[in-house]
């Protein structure tokens, strides 16, 4: 391969500046590419630059497929953070492949019978270097959206505790929820029957509601809706003479408290699913 | 032109053997992993297809128009069976590889004038798959975005 690729190779090679400002030309003018034309032209040429300096790396490289990588991961990088859509970035690298040749072509590279040839080969190289490239290029792309998405939903997960623990995740959601009501429970006792006073230690009872209804959604809402009937009950037994009203107040508290986070959380969960869904694709 | 036509007549009448020797790199090859437990006989007739459809449009003078119309179909199908789009891109690269290997087994450019418009055929085929990676690339990236608009919006 080598031998007929090299006059190719050699040109890139040299003339890599002069092609890669034909093609920022070309992509920032095309109508299939209208995103590039807002990219400052130096930006544009540089990548170009850097794709025909590496061609003799990748072409010549004994596995060609990983010696591409290096130029296809960033180029993804770099599309994806300037919010360029993935067929104009991968019509960019279409279009870079063509200048390459309309440049070698327009230099009457390969004039002779045999250079004709030779031109054959030299074009199915390249080809197959564009095929590795376009194939890296929307697989990190994609790749990227999964990372982002797991970023950005990255605290939501902690919180839902997402990640399994040793596979006993609802069983430790149920388990510390338990214990949370639990506490909930004789933390009521203690000050309704022994201190016999409803002072604010109910706040604390925000902690289980929350966090059911982030981890079971709408679900979560039972929670509230038991240590709501909890300190009714409670208040009803070891506080007669004090007025309902203020442990009314809080027990609907709770169940909005909890229903409005439940309905967040199942919101959050769907586009959650919906981003996995996409990335998956 | 005129050279490309030996292609085309190929792609014509035997887009069926051509999507069979697809097939059975298809279900192999390490990129494209999703294809693997797919049945060759369900797969063979997109390969078919896509060859007879790509026959039609070969000579016209502007093709894009077409393949964007049947590349829209052939992304919408892909998206419905939730092929990877860097998978799927790599089905249709595969095609191409194809269609060339295929003429070369068949021995189609033989002199030394058919060899000098073997290039001819090749730049020809290079076009339309260019179209095809872009119309096929845009109308998947655009169900994306369709379907996330759609749950949304739920």
């Amino acid at each position: 391969m080598q031998a007929y690729a090299a006059k190719l190779i050699d040109l890139i090679e040299l003339k890599a500046e002069n092609i890669a400002k034909q093609w920022a030309t070309d992509v920032m003018k095309h109508n299939r590419t209208p995103s590039y034309s807002s990219l400052p032209q130096d930006r544009v040429i540089e990548r170009g630059v850097e794709f025909y300096r590496l061609f003799r790396q990748m072409s010549l490289a004994d596995n060609s497929y990983e010696a591409a990588k290096t130029f296809s991961w960033r180029y993804a990088q770099e599309c994806y953070r300037e919010k360029i859509p993935l067929h104009e970035a991968v019509y960019a690298l279409i279009l870079l492949r063509r200048n390459l040749w309309l440049y070698a072509e327009f230099q009457g590279v390969f004039v002779t019978a045999l250079e004709k040839q030779q031109a054959v080969e030299s074009l199915n190289r390249t080809i197959l270097m564009y095929d590795y490239v376009s194939y890296q290029v929307i697989e990190k792309y994609q790749e990227l959206i999964n990372g982002d998405v797991d970023k950005k939903l990255g605290s939501i997960k902690t919180m839902m505790m997402s990640k399994p623990i040793s596979g006993i995740r609802s069983i430790y959601k149920s388990g510390l929820m338990g214990i949370l009501l639990l506490g909930a429970c004789i933390l009521t006792y203690y000050y309704h029957a022994t201190i016999g006073t409803g002072v604010i230690f109910t706040h604390l009872f925000y902690i289980p509601i929350i966090l059911a209804s982030i981890w079971w959604g709408k679900k979560g809402i039972f929670v509230a809706i038991f240590l709501g009937a909890l300190i009714l009950t409670s208040h009803a037994l070891f506080l007669k003479t004090v007025p309902l009203v203020d442990d009314i107040i809080r027990a609907l508290m709770f169940v909005v408290i909890g229903g409005v986070v439940g309905w967040l959380m199942d919101g959050i969960k769907k586009i959650e699913d919906l981003y996995k869904a996409t990335i998956k694709i | 032109m005129l050279a490309s036509l030996k292609l085309l007549d190929l792609m014509a009448d035997k887009s069926e053997s051509m999507a069979k020797q697809w097939a059975k790199e298809v279900v192999k090859n390490p990129k494209t992993p999703y294809y693997h437990n797919c049945d060759q006989d369900k797969i063979i007739p997109q390969a078919a297809e896509f060859y007879q459809k790509l026959s039609r449009v070969y000579t016209d003078k502007d093709p894009f128009t077409a393949i964007q119309g049947f590349m829209g179909k052939f992304a919408e199908a892909r998206f419905k069976e939730k092929v990877p789009l860097h998978e799927a891109l790599y089905s249709i690269i595969l095609m191409r590889r194809h269609i060339w290997l295929y003429a070369e087994f068949q021995a189609i450019f033989i002199s030394i004038i058919e060899q000098h418009q073997a290039l001819d055929s090749q730049l020809r085929t290079i076009l339309m798959f260019d179209y095809i990676t872009y119309a096929f690339t845009e109308r998947y990236w655009e169900l994306m975005n369709l379907e996330y608009a759609k749950k949304n919006k739920k």
